[in-house]
Order: C-alpha cells, then structure tokens, then sequence
C-alpha cells in the first residue's frame, strides 16, 4: 500500500493555490507536511481526499488511479483539525453513522463500533455527546472513525492543535502507535516543526504551494536545501550573516562557541531556558542568537565563532543551498 | 438610575400593554357600561361578547381554524423550498452569494402590499381563489427572501468539515442533508418557521382578495370585515371580543417562541 | 447539481416578485377597466398623463410621505431608547422583551380595530378623558387635521418592538471594552452615547430605517381598517389609492400606474436615506 501524488496542481482563479507536487509515501510511513499557513499543506491534503478536485497531475491510492474517485471510494481515514464530530449525535452514533449509510448491519455495526470503542478506551463514553467530551477524548473518538473506515490513507489534519501543550506530548507516542500500526501510509499536516519531528518519518516542507525540501528530520536540520528550510527547521531561529559576495552564511544558534578569537559581541540580554541559556548578540555582522549551557556565566563582551563543518551557505538572490 | 430604570420599564410595559388591556376591558363590558362608564350600573360586567362572536355564523373559531390552515400550509411550504436553497445558495461562489443576498434583501424590504394585483390576476388566471391552502403559495413566496436568507446564514455558521466528515464517511447529498446538516440547523428553522407563521397569520391584503366565501376568511380579514360591516348590534363590545380572541393565540405563540422570535428577528439583522 | 436546489425557490420570487413589477409596467400603458370591459388595449402612456394631473395621486404621495417620515422618525426614537433600556442587565428583562414584542406580532387589522375603539368619540377612552378635565370634543377620528396623527400612533406601536430588536442585536455586538477604554479615557457615560454607541449602531439604524421606511411606505391594512382612507381622504395611502382603483373602481390599469410610481417614489426615497448615511460618515470622518 502506498500513496503517490504526480505533478498535482490545483488552482483558484488563475492563482495556483498547489503546483508541480510530486510526492510518494511509502507503506506504514508517516509523512508530514509542514509549511507556514497559506502554504498549501491544507489543499493537499484535500486533493488526497477527494475533498477537492485537482486541475492537473493525478494520485495514486494502493496502485489505483483515484483522481477522479469519489471520497468514501478512495477509503480514506481522515482525522480533522476541530475533528468534526457531529454535535448532534452521541458518540455511538457518530462512529455508526458512516456504517449504517454504507449498508452495513444493524448486529454487524454494533460489533464493530463496540469493538473500536474499546480499541480506544471509549467504552464508558458510547453515550455522551462531543461536547460532553475533553479535547483528548475528541480527538479518540475521531480516530475511531477514522480507524472504523478500514482506510488505505490516513489522513491527519493538524489533529493536535485543539489541544493543550501537556496533552500533545502525552498523546503523541499514542496517536504514533495506532496509526503506525497498520501498513497504511500516514499524511500528516501540521505547522509545528516539534510535533512534525516527533510524529514523522519524512517531512515535506512547504512553501507557496512547492514542496521546498522532503527528507527526514535530522536531513533538514543538518542539511538545509534552502534558505527558507534552514529559517524555517531549528528552533531559536538560525542565524544568517549579511550577504558576502553573494553568498549568505547561517550558523545555528547552538554552534556558535565562545572562544578567545572571533566576532566581537555586546550581550544585549539573556532568556534561561533550563537546561540551557539563549544570547541575544550585538555585533558588528548583525544581531546574534546563542545557545550555550546554562551554568556559564557571560560577561558584557564576549568573542564567538563556530566550527566550519557547522556553517551552510546559501546563494544570496536564489536562497538555495550554495 | 435604578428607580429611573424601573420608570422606564413600566412606561415601556404601559405602553405595549394598555391598548391590549383596554381591548380586554372593553370586550367584557356591558353596552350600558360602555356607553356612560362613569355612571353607575346594575351590570357592568358581561360574557355577551363572547357569546355572540362565537355563536355567530360563521362562529368565530372557524376563523383561527382557518388561519392555522394557512399558517401551517404555508410555513412548510416555505422550509420545504428554502432550505434547499439556502443550502445550494451557502456553496455557491462569493460573487453569486453577494448577489443573491441582494436580491433577496431588496424583495425582503419590498412593501408588498404592491403586489396584490398582479398577484390577485395569477389566482383568477390559475383559479386559486377561495382556496386556503392556495394562500401557501403567495405566502412562502413573500416569505422566501427573509427565510433563505436566515437559513443561509445558519448553513455558513457551520463548519465546512463536518459535511466533509459526512462525505467521507460516505453519506451522499440527500443523506447529509438529512442526517447532519438539517439536524444542526434546527435552531434557525425553528426561527424562521415562527416568522413565517406568524407572517402568514398576520397578512391581510393577499388574503382580502384572494377569499371572499365568509366561511373561508382568515383572522385578519375577518376582523377587518367585522370593522366594516353591522352583523353585530352592539358594536365595540363584540368587536373587542373578537380581537381579544384574535390577540390570544398569538399572545400565546409569543411568549412560547419569544427565543426564536427574538433570535430569527436579529440574526437576519446581524448577518445581513 | 447543487445549483439545481436554487429553481424552486428561485422560480417562486421571480414569480411573486417579479413577475407582478413587469406586469404593472405593462398595464400601466394600457387601459383595462370596467370601461374596456376588463380588456388591456394600449393607450399611448394616457394612465401617466393622467397620474401627473391627478390632484388624489398627489395628495395622496404628501400624505404617505408624511406618515412615513413621521412614524418612522418616531419608531426610531423610541426604538432605540427601548433597546438602550433592555441591552442593560436587569432582572426580568427576558419577560419585558416578550411583552414589548406583542405589539409586532399581532395582526394590524386586529388592532386596527382597537384603536378605532379607542380613539372613538364619544365613548372612548381619549374623548372619556378630554371630557373628564373639560376639553372639547376632540373628534379624532373624524377631523382632517388631526385624523393622521391617530394612524401614525398605531402605526408606531405596532411596529417600534421590531426596530428596537434590530438595534438591541446591534448594541449586542458592541464590545463593553469600548466603553471601559473610553471611561479609563475619562469619558462621560453620557458621552459615550454619542461617541461610541450611535456611530458603531450606524449600519444597524440604516437597516432598520430602510426596513422601515419600505413598510411604512406601503401601509395599507392599518388605514384601511382603522380609517378608511378618511375622513375627507385625509388619510388615504398611496397602496390604498391603488387599492381601490382596482377593487372598487376596477381600473387595473390605472391601479397598475399608481403602484409602480409608488414603488419608484420608494427607490428614490431609499437612495436618499443611504445617500444622507454616506454623507453623515463622511462629515464625521472629516470632523476626525
């Protein structure tokens, strides 16, 4: 099973909202596609749905041709971003409604949604209504109807972002072992590079429409295609030094080193952060940011530079790697 | 300010309510008493008002029967039609919405009083007169821009991905409709029913023209013929009756759907 | 496929909207009376020469005139003094709402009725109490001069609940931390009535004017019930105008010139108002 996108294209008007979009998952991958808002994440993953209909290019669900398939044929398990529960019917009823338009059985239903709500630890919650409900355990109940479709693509439209900090980090590992489980491929669609990295195998990053750079986590953080990929992976933000003869020098935050010879800095303030400390640098190249241990103390003035093998340069008009 | 308040408050109920109390007052007042109420009388109270309304002929129910006929017919007519509209009009293009919301504005403000004629020739031509439920059609016309736009406004307050969800899970046009998307308008249907209903309960000059057989007249017009004509002796006495008889079911209807009144009324407002 | 929901509905207001404009537009070049034997036969825009020698057409066009600016311009006073009253918290507001409300929803005809009682001379209560403190006879119902003000009182009681709920949602939408940032600013309430409350209510008052305006323009059941048109055709409308020349004079195609002049007097009435809206946002705006 896998899914592939080819050349997909879809436009509004005469502005192309996705264009030239070539992407493969493979079977039991998770692929996330992270970009900006506006950059198009959202419309791919609509196009891979059937949501919404592509102008050119084609999908491939399980080595079938789906572009012009209709939504509930291309089976698809989809888990939305408020997760569209409808408000109006209990829990049961919500993960029985798909089965009972498609024809299934009274019994064979029952057996079914009952053996899915267990599945999720919902038992207990058959009855209520999605507003009697926490965030978590929305977002349990959409992913039983998206595990009751028996999909060949799961879906994931920013499934976390409805819900508070703590809960993300606990719900990660499992949301990643239930959807991972199967051998379907994984679509997920979220702005938040932390939980992109934790959750994915690969990441596309999007930008305008364009995929900008695919690869797994640690090729985009090591190893930038772009200016905008190296300023868009990292947290604090990469720095970028002004322009030399064209070419554009970024040094993350975290190696950058003090030391005896170097650019000169003026500290302006510092945020503690725990574990580790974040600079803020004047300097002659430009405002700095540095990480560095936390224990250091660091004087008004101080000197950094950075190991060679940790710069990227990027072309200055172009932004791509140099 | 509090006792300023309070002021304001009981001017404001004095004012909607005094006309409706001295209907009330009057309709079971004695003629005597009606004529010189400042003097004494032996009986000053009386239900001969009532009496003769209701034992006239036609009795005066048949009227509000009447009324409920049309009322009914014409409020389903109305939802039946503009709920798909509504429905279609919340998917189309911005540019056709806008327009379509226009439109519909400038007929919702149109005094429709100025229809009446051609309107009245389509019933001769189409043999509709004397015909409760044919009233239905002029009604959910006349009702339509304001229902349609109200139901519009309903569907785009709902988020798009749950007729996604629906789509996904396989449920076709009809079926998410049916099972999703009605369901979770029902506020606003309920609103706008009540409009309706009461639109129709109220409207006078289509119904005028239209019916003249006596035992088919809606409320209004029966009220309004009443005014104009002598079958009851005593005048105001049996004319206060009838209106108190007409104020109460919609007294009733009021304070029952005083929500949805309330909510049809500013929605339409707010999102228009 | 969706688009095909539209037809009916669509069908059904160009029908009952629609239709009747074209059709007025058509009879109104053609003669169809009793005269014609309730035949059309064109009459080279004669209904039109007509309407503009018309003395009752004319008197008729100040008179609806008259009533709607004064009964709108009251309604909206009041309208937004009653909203004012109900956006405060208080208990039992929700039962004062519903009371203010039943003015709106009864029929006109059935109070139309009442305020004929009311206003009767010699036994209603107004002539009772002009009596009781010595007044004359006010004849309400049956002097010229007077006679209008009666229909414009009825008419505004039964229709200020439904401006002031327009303009109660509008209150509703304004955010209380405009007022608080404005008395942190050291302003005075009564300030604020003016400086926030009105200009943010603008759209809303505009709605509700126009709304107004429209209806009031076209009133009918309550005069017809409650008047007749009368005394001396002091109160005739324009829609009753047209009313009888259909139906009593049955001159359908002089009844169709006069609805349709009235429908155009209305546009050009709107436009003033929205016109007169612009100017006004644009005078504060140069105030600014």
């Amino acid at each position: 099973m896998n899914l592939i996108l080819q050349n997909i294209g879809r436009r509004f008007g005469s502005k192309w909202i996705v264009r030239h979009l070539d992407l493969e998952v493979g079977e039991g991958e998770c692929l996330a596609l992270l970009g900006p808002s506006g950059c198009g994440k959202s419309t791919t993953l609509r196009l891979i749905a059937g949501l919404d209909q592509p102008n050119e290019g084609s999908i491939t669900i399980a080595g079938e041709d789906v572009t012009t398939v209709s939504p509930v044929d291309r089976r698809i398990g989809m888990v939305f971003q408020s997760y569209a529960l409808f408000p109006h019917l209990t829990v049961f009823a919500n993960l029985a409604l798909g089965l009972q338009v498609r024809g299934i059985a009274a019994s064979d239903r029952k057996r079914r949604v009952a053996s899915v709500l267990a599945l999720m630890q919902l038992e207990d919650l058959a009855e209520r209504h999605p507003a009697e409900l926490s965030g978590g355990q929305r977002q349990r109940v959409a992913l039983a109807r998206a595990l009751l479709r028996d999909p060949l693509v799961y879906l994931l439209d920013e499934p976390m972002s409805n819900l508070d900090a703590q809960l993300r980090e606990d719900l990660r590992p499992q949301l990643r072992h239930l959807i991972l489980k199967g051998s379907q491929p994984v679509v997920y669609v979220t702005h938040d590079q932390h939980e992109a990295m934790a959750m994915a195998h690969r990441i596309a990053v999007m930008r305008d429409g364009k995929i900008e750079q695919i690869g797994t986590p640690q090729e985009l953080y090591h190893n930038p295609s772009s200016l905008f990929v190296a300023s868009f992976i990292g947290r604090p933000q990469i720095n970028l030094l002004p322009a030399e003869s064209g070419i554009i020098k970024a040094i993350r935050p975290e190696h950058l080193q003090l030391s005896s010879e170097g650019i000169p800095c003026r500290l302006v303030y510092k945020e503690w952060l725990g574990t580790s400390q974040l600079l803020i640098l004047e300097s002659n190249r430009g405002p700095l940011r540095m990480l560095c241990a936390s224990e250091i103390s660091i004087p008004e003035t101080i000197k950094i530079n950075w190991p060679p093998e940790k710069e990227h340069q990027f072309d200055a008009s172009s932004g791509e790697r140099y | 300010m509090m006792r300023q308040r309070k002021l304001w408050i009981t001017v404001l109920l004095l004012w909607s309510l005094a006309p409706l109390l001295w209907q009330l007052y009057t309709s079971f007042c004695t003629h005597e008493a009606l004529l010189q109420p400042l003097a004494e009388h032996n009986q000053r109270w009386t239900l001969d008002n009532y009496r003769q309304v209701l034992t006239a002929n036609p009795p005066f129910w048949r009227y509000l029967l009447n009324s409920v006929i049309v009322g009914i017919g014409s409020t389903s007519l109305t939802l039946l039609i503009a709920i798909p509209a509504a429905y279609s009009l919340s998917k189309v293009s911005q540019n056709v919405a806008r327009v379509a919301k226009f439109i519909l504005l400038g007929a919702a403000l149109f005094p429709y009083v100025l229809l009446f004629l051609a309107l009245l020739e389509l019933a001769r031509s189409f043999n509709l007169g004397n015909n409760l439920l044919a009233l239905s059609f002029p009604y959910a016309g006349l009702s339509m821009p304001l229902a349609v736009l109200l139901l519009l406004s309903a569907f785009r307050d709902l988020p798009s991905e749950l007729e996604e969800a629906a789509r996904l899970e396989g449920l076709d046009l009809w079926q998410r409709l049916r099972w999703v998307l009605i369901p979770l308008i029902g506020p606003a249907t309920a609103s706008t029913a009540i409009l309706v209903f009461l639109f129709s309960w109220n409207e006078y000059p289509i119904a005028l023209t239209w019916i003249s057989r006596a035992d088919l007249l809606t409320l209004p017009v029966a009220i309004a013929r009443i005014a104009g004509s002598s079958v009851y002796s005593i005048p105001y006495g049996a004319y206060a009756a009838a209106t108190v008889l007409g104020a109460l079911p919609l007294l009733l209807l009021v304070l029952i759907f005083q929500r949805q009144i309330v909510s049809g009324l500013t929605q339409g407002a707010i999102k228009g | 496929m969706i688009q095909l929901l539209l037809i009916p509905a669509a069908l059904l207001i160009a029908l009952v909207f629609g239709l009747p404009l074209v059709r007025y537009s058509w009879l109104s070049f053609h003669a169809d009376s009793v005269l014609t034997g309730l035949v059309a036969i064109p009459n080279h825009g004669a209904n039109w020469l007509r309407l503009l020698h018309d003395q009752r057409f004319w008197q008729d066009t100040y008179q609806t005139a008259r009533f709607a600016t004064v009964s709108v311009s009251l309604e909206l006073l009041l309208a937004i003094a009653i909203a004012l009253l109900l956006d405060q918290r208080w208990r039992g507001r929700g039962v004062v709402r519903a009371i203010s409300l039943l003015p709106w929803a009864l029929p006109t005809t059935v109070m139309a009725l009442g305020w004929r009682w009311i206003f009767n001379t010699p036994y209603g209560p107004i002539e009772q109490f002009a009596e009781l403190i010595g007044l004359q006879p006010l004849n309400i119902l049956s002097n010229p001069n007077i006679t209008w003000l009666a229909t414009v009182v009825g008419d505004v009681w039964k229709t200020t609940p439904f401006a002031a709920l327009i303009l109660l949602a509008g209150l509703q939408t304004i955010p209380n931390d405009l007022y608080e940032a404005f008395y942190l600013e050291g302003g005075h309430p009564r300030a604020a009535l003016f400086q926030i409350t009105l200009p943010l209510l603008q759209p809303y008052l505009l709605l509700s004017l126009l709304f107004r305006l429209a209806q009031a323009f076209g009133i009918f059941d309550l005069i017809q019930v409650m008047t007749g048109g009368g005394p001396a055709g002091s109160t005739e409308s324009l829609a009753l105008y047209a009313y009888l020349n259909a139906m009593r004079f049955l001159d359908f195609g002089y009844s169709a010139t006069v609805m349709i002049s009235g429908f155009l007097l209305l546009v050009l009435a709107c436009l003033l108002v929205w016109l007169i809206f612009q100017q006004a946002s644009h005078w504060r705006e140069a105030i600014k």
